[in-house]
């Protein structure tokens, strides 16, 4: 669904990303991890547009997406969810999920979409989302005034309502305790059986071997490895690249046992 | 009453062009063009209705068409900068329209043999349209506050819609709105064309209240006080908006006559005081949002939560 | 165009060039705060032009040539008022209201003006008028000369201020990255104050050398310096020092050389054409800063 062939980006002197070739394969969730400064923040704001790469392309869904700004891309299918959280503040919480979904009306019909079968149809959508992440008693309220937790399932939410099929999740479980971890683990995957692609950017390693098919690991900008989880734990490299990082890399069978 | 009538028109007109403000801030541009397109309303319609001889009704909407027009072509290059560089642009550009008719002579014999036309720096006289037809001051306030009422009711439907959703969050965060995949510079330049026709209605009305306009009725100044009425009012609300220039023009300039010289002084320090006091406007409470007219598409009512207890932040 | 019109013209954009640095000063001004506080203040041409009229209340008492510093020291202590009455105060994340106080400001400067004036076109005291300085056909305005020296002793008293002071230090450090400055120990609001305390003393020079090239001043000086001031700063580019002096100079030369070609009433038009040329061509102005990572 998603290539990367040869991606580069320099800033000034700095290489943050270093001929990158990278594929996202429909239906699957592909963790990318490496320590910080990587360059996996700098990955996923070149694929949604954010940034213009120095070299190397990018395909989306056969499609070379390079030259598209921003709101194009997610017209044609992907959204994401930020670092340090986005939401539109004064929206309430209704509003900023809204503004997705019915952004996908083309032209004036929109305007409508109250009053037409189309608009309840999206109604419906927009109030399935908010039931499916837990928001649906807080529709009214200011987007601003919602606690963290509740702020990061809305900007997940906002980002599947747009239909994109491809998520570019950056780093949502920042700031999480154990308990939220474990529900978004299981939102993640709610999301992958809903039919949409899931490319994670984590940190949290527990989180990245339990719920990804695969896992990428970059480390100066350049992908160090690449393979199931199982296999990227094993790797040598990776080790190295993460030898005194503070995060510990979960077993895989104990953890598969806990979520069984 | 004729005193009161008089002041009615000038609110009236001062609100259409907070309104006109309200659209552009709503995006979060800050655009101090409104007094261009007020002027070129104010100049098109009176040259309409003077210089060809159009009835109002054709007037007004045609010079309202021809500011949104202006509007949409000034905004595609000027809206692509931001923040202070967006100020400057739009105040830059209200400045050439100012200067272009502050020199556009322009005059050819009127219906009664009389030369009519604006005339340079002496301004544009003459635009008789609402005293050759016998319309009296009451009728006059009448159509503009019509006009007002209209408008606040197309601008609550706008906000309620898809329009105003997506417009407040360009408004919010432009990041974020984009990567829903929300086309930044259209909501950009429709806001500032919708304002720009709004702006330009106002400046109609004006033009043929006071009969005669000049350059300097549309100073960088003019543009000033279209953004302080919405950010005054608070931005939430549109009702806050009207409230404010009632407040200003009417309570400010009108009502502090007596204190004759000394009021001109004591303006600009109430400004200061306001926004020292309550920086985010007049109305930004519940009783604000409940006034606005924002309510959810469907008044979602809150169901019970199915079942799942939620975590604690 | 004859080689008369030519010298004409030649002799007319120098003095613009000249008359420049009374531009390039406020853009200057602006730019400062701006690239400090990330804010617009719109009263500041106006508190520059307030500060020119108070100097006047010494010129009975004093030498001429004092009452430039005293404009300078006026501007100063009107900067620092703008600060605490404007900006001080005000919650951070509400850029419109501050924005709104400034206009409040500017209003309360104008309308201060003209009440303690009666709306009558005060002298300044101008220097050097008559005696000129001869390049063949052509000649550099005395008066203007001392317009022009003073706007770069000013621009040179700026530059070793931010260069080679502990205050020039925290004033860049806090213009590119705030919080890190503060904790780094600097007092942020210190440095604020300090900056618009520096940007008024260059305020107050620039209205006095304003009324020393025109001859008087005048209340219908604040709207013009404000909008040429804020044209010099974007096309110098937002933040640049550098930037607003060559824009400064520049837009003092264009507009002398679009009043020569199309008359006083139309110049302004083309002053904002230029504007918006450098919007679309080079938005970043002609210096873009550095720019600091959020």
């Amino acid at each position: 669904m998603l290539e990367l062939q040869q991606l580069s980006r320099h800033f000034g002197g700095v290489k943050a990303l270093d001929q990158l070739d990278l594929t996202v394969n429909k239906g699957e969730i592909l963790g990318l991890i490496g320590p910080n400064g990587s360059g996996k923040s700098t990955t996923v704001n070149l694929i949604a547009g954010l940034y213009q790469p120095s070299s190397g392309s990018l395909r989306f869904k056969g499609q070379d997406i390079g030259a598209l700004p921003v709101h194009e891309r997610a017209a044609l299918g992907m959204a994401r969810t930020f670092q340090n959280i986005r939401l539109f503040g004064n929206l309430s919480v209704w509003q900023n999920v809204w503004a997705a979904r019915v952004v996908r009306e083309s032209g004036w019909a929109g305007v409508q979409a109250r009053w037409l079968a189309s608009g309840r149809q999206a109604r419906d959508e927009v109030r399935q989302l908010l039931a499916f992440s837990n928001l649906a008693d807080k529709a009214d309220t200011l987007a601003g005034n919602l606690s963290f937790g509740e702020q990061r399932r809305l900007e997940l939410a906002r980002a599947a309502a747009s239909g994109a099929e491809l998520l570019l999740l950056d780093e949502p479980a920042a700031g999480m305790n154990a308990e939220e971890i474990e529900e978004l683990d299981q939102r993640i995957r709610a999301l992958r059986d809903r039919g949409h692609t899931i490319l994670l950017i984590e940190h949290h390693m527990e989180l990245v071997m339990e719920v990804c098919d695969r896992v990428a690991v970059l480390n100066f900008g350049r992908k160090i490895a690449e393979g199931t989880p199982a296999q990227v734990q094993d790797n040598a490299a990776v080790r190295a690249a993460y030898l005194g990082s503070d995060e510990t890399v979960a077993e895989p069978a104990a953890t598969a046992t806990a979520t069984a | 009453m004729d005193f009161y009538l008089g002041l009615a028109q000038v609110i009236g007109v001062h609100t259409l062009l907070g309104l006109s403000a309200w659209c552009v801030l709503h995006t979060g541009q800050v655009s101090l063009a409104q007094g261009g397109f007020f002027a070129i309303g104010a100049y098109a319609s009176g040259m309409l209705t003077s210089m060809v001889g159009w009835p109002l009704w054709l007037a007004l909407p045609a010079a309202s068409v021809i500011s949104a027009l202006v509007a949409i072509a000034v905004g595609f290059p000027a809206l692509r900068v931001k923040g202070l560089m967006l100020v400057v642009a739009t105040t830059a550009f209200a400045e050439i329209v100012r200067l272009v008719f502050f020199n556009l002579t322009w005059r050819v014999p009127g219906p009664d043999g009389n030369l009519v036309g604006p005339d340079g720096s002496l301004g544009f006289g003459g635009i008789r349209y609402f005293p050759s037809n016998g319309w009296t001051s009451g009728e006059i306030v009448t159509l503009i506050w019509g006009l007002v009422a209209v408008v606040m009711l197309v601008l609550a439907w706008l906000d309620r819609s898809r329009v105003g959703t997506l417009w407040r969050a360009v408004g919010e965060d432009e990041v974020a709105a984009q990567s829903v995949g929300i086309n930044l510079t259209a909501a950009k330049v429709s806001a500032f064309g919708i304002g720009g026709a709004i702006a330009g209605v106002a400046g109609a009305v004006f033009a043929h209240y006071t009969t005669h306009i000049e350059h300097s009725n549309f100073t960088i100044l003019l543009a000033t006080f279209a953004i302080a009425y919405p950010i005054l009012g608070g931005l939430s609300s549109l009702l806050g908006t009207v409230l404010a220039v009632v407040f200003i023009q009417g309570i400010l300039i009108e009502g502090l006559r007596f204190l004759g010289d000394w009021r001109s002084l004591l303006f600009g320090a109430l400004i200061l005081l306001m926004m020292l006091i309550r920086p985010s406007g007049m109305i930004t409470s519940p009783l604000g949002r409940l006034l606005r007219g924002g309510r959810e598409p469907d008044g979602v009512a809150p169901r019970s939560a199915s079942g799942k207890e939620k975590a604690h932040a | 165009m004859t080689y008369l019109d030519l010298l004409d013209l030649v002799q007319s954009v120098i003095d613009g060039v000249l008359f420049g640095t009374i531009y390039a000063l406020i853009g200057i001004g602006f730019t400062l705060i701006f690239g400090v506080m990330h804010k617009i203040n719109l009263s500041y041409a106006a508190a520059s032009v307030g500060a020119a009229y108070l100097s006047l209340l010494i010129v009975q008492t004093a030498p001429p040539a004092l009452v430039f510093v005293a404009a300078a020291l006026v501007g100063g202590v009107l900067g620092a008022l703008v600060y605490v009455i404007c900006f001080r105060f005000l919650p951070l994340n509400k850029p419109l209201a501050t924005l709104m106080s400034t206009v409040g400001m500017l209003l309360l400067i104008e309308e201060a003006i003209v009440h303690a004036t009666a709306g009558m076109p005060q002298n300044y005291p101008a220097m050097f008028v008559g005696s000129n300085i001869d390049i063949g056909p052509l000649s550099l305005r005395g008066d203007l000369l001392f317009v022009f020296a003073l706007g770069c002793a000013a621009m040179v008293g700026l530059t070793l201020l931010l260069k080679r002071t502990r205050l020039g230090l925290a004033t860049r450090a806090v213009s590119q990255q705030a919080t890190a400055a503060r904790l780094c120990g600097m007092n942020i609001t210190t440095t604020n104050l300090s900056t618009f305390v520096i940007a008024g003393l260059l305020g107050g020079t620039a209205g006095a050398m304003a009324g020393a090239a025109i001859g008087v001043l005048s209340p219908l000086l604040t709207l013009p310096l404000t909008v040429k001031g804020l044209v010099v700063t974007v096309i110098g580019g937002l933040g640049s020092i550098p930037g607003a002096i060559v824009a400064g100079l520049l837009v003092g030369g264009f507009e002398n050389l679009f009043q020569f070609w199309r008359g006083v009433s139309e110049r302004d038009i083309y002053v904002m054409l230029l504007l918006f040329a450098f919007l679309v061509f080079r938005p970043g102005g002609l210096f873009a800063p550095p720019a600091g990572r959020d």
